[in-house]
């Protein structure tokens, strides 16, 4: 059992040396590192572009819609201009 | 622990979730070796140690805030630490499928050999052959933490630790006799 006390000392010990020098201010740059305006700036870019995206998406949907609009009135003043023919004749 | 030590801790995490970078940094400083420790003798690996560490203190740096008991710290910590080594673990795992053959994503964990002395050795070999949660709950155990506070970690109860923790402690056992003779 000694030994296997001496072995969990030795393995904190290893371990505690695979810590390089500095450690805490690594830590504290790559905290500031991710929390950076950098990212704040990518994020905004991200969002920028889905609403450009979907701003895109509206518009050629609404430029569809009046395409079909159109083309159905077009239809359908031509079926009544064509009833009224066939009322006029009868 | 004694009741002054507890008492500054408290305070050192308080400054800390006020955004104190001073307290953030002398909290890193007093369990920087201690949670390296810990997470060693979970994934067996020394070339990720360091990162493993730095994660489990940028995760601690942004929860932080949320701690609602800043005298439970340590042992929040060391949940934090065993939560993100066991997450390493399923990662490389993962891995394994994409890429089989990398030597860094097998499963026994480092040659023998690669640390210092035969104890060492042997525990590390020990460990290795443990269940990943068994190992997390041996090193709990090494790192002082009491039965309630792992019972409240694993979400389970008290007598369900013990008996955990006695099959993981002869299997550990087993393997450590093994291995040294």
């Amino acid at each position: 059992m000694n030994t296997e006390h001496q072995a969990w000392t030795q393995l904190r010990e290893h371990a505690a040396s695979l810590i390089r020098p500095g450690f805490p201010d690594r830590v504290m740059r790559a905290l500031r590192a991710r929390s950076s305006p950098l990212m704040v700036a990518q994020f905004a870019m991200c969002a920028a572009t889905a609403a450009l995206c979907l701003v895109a998406v509206a518009i050629y949907r609404a430029r569809l819609s009046a395409d079909e609009n159109v083309q159905n009135l077009a239809g359908w003043s031509e079926i009544s201009t064509q009833a009224n023919d066939l009322d006029q004749g009868l | 622990m004694d009741e002054s030590s507890t008492s500054s801790l408290g305070d050192r995490v308080r400054r800390a979730q006020r955004g104190d970078e001073a307290a953030l940094r002398d909290l890193i400083i007093s369990y920087q070796h201690r949670v390296a420790g810990f997470a060693y003798a979970i994934t067996g690996r020394s070339d990720s140690i360091e990162d493993l560490v730095q994660l489990v203190f940028i995760k601690m740096a942004r929860a932080v805030q949320r701690l609602k008991a800043p005298e439970q710290f340590e042992s929040w910590l060391f949940r934090l630490a065993r939560n993100t080594c066991i997450d390493y673990l399923r990662r490389q795992k993962l891995r394994r499928i994409f890429t089989p053959f990398a030597p860094e994503h097998e499963n026994v964990p480092e040659p023998a050999g690669a640390v210092d002395t035969e104890e060492l050795d042997a525990l590390r070999h020990a460990l290795a052959q443990l269940r990943p949660k068994d190992r997390a709950l041996i090193a709990l155990v090494q790192e002082g933490r009491t039965h309630a506070e792992i019972a409240e970690t694993f979400r389970t109860t008290v007598a369900a630790v013990k008996a955990r923790l006695h099959r993981a402690r002869e299997q550990l056992r087993q393997h450590y006799q093994t291995d040294e003779h």
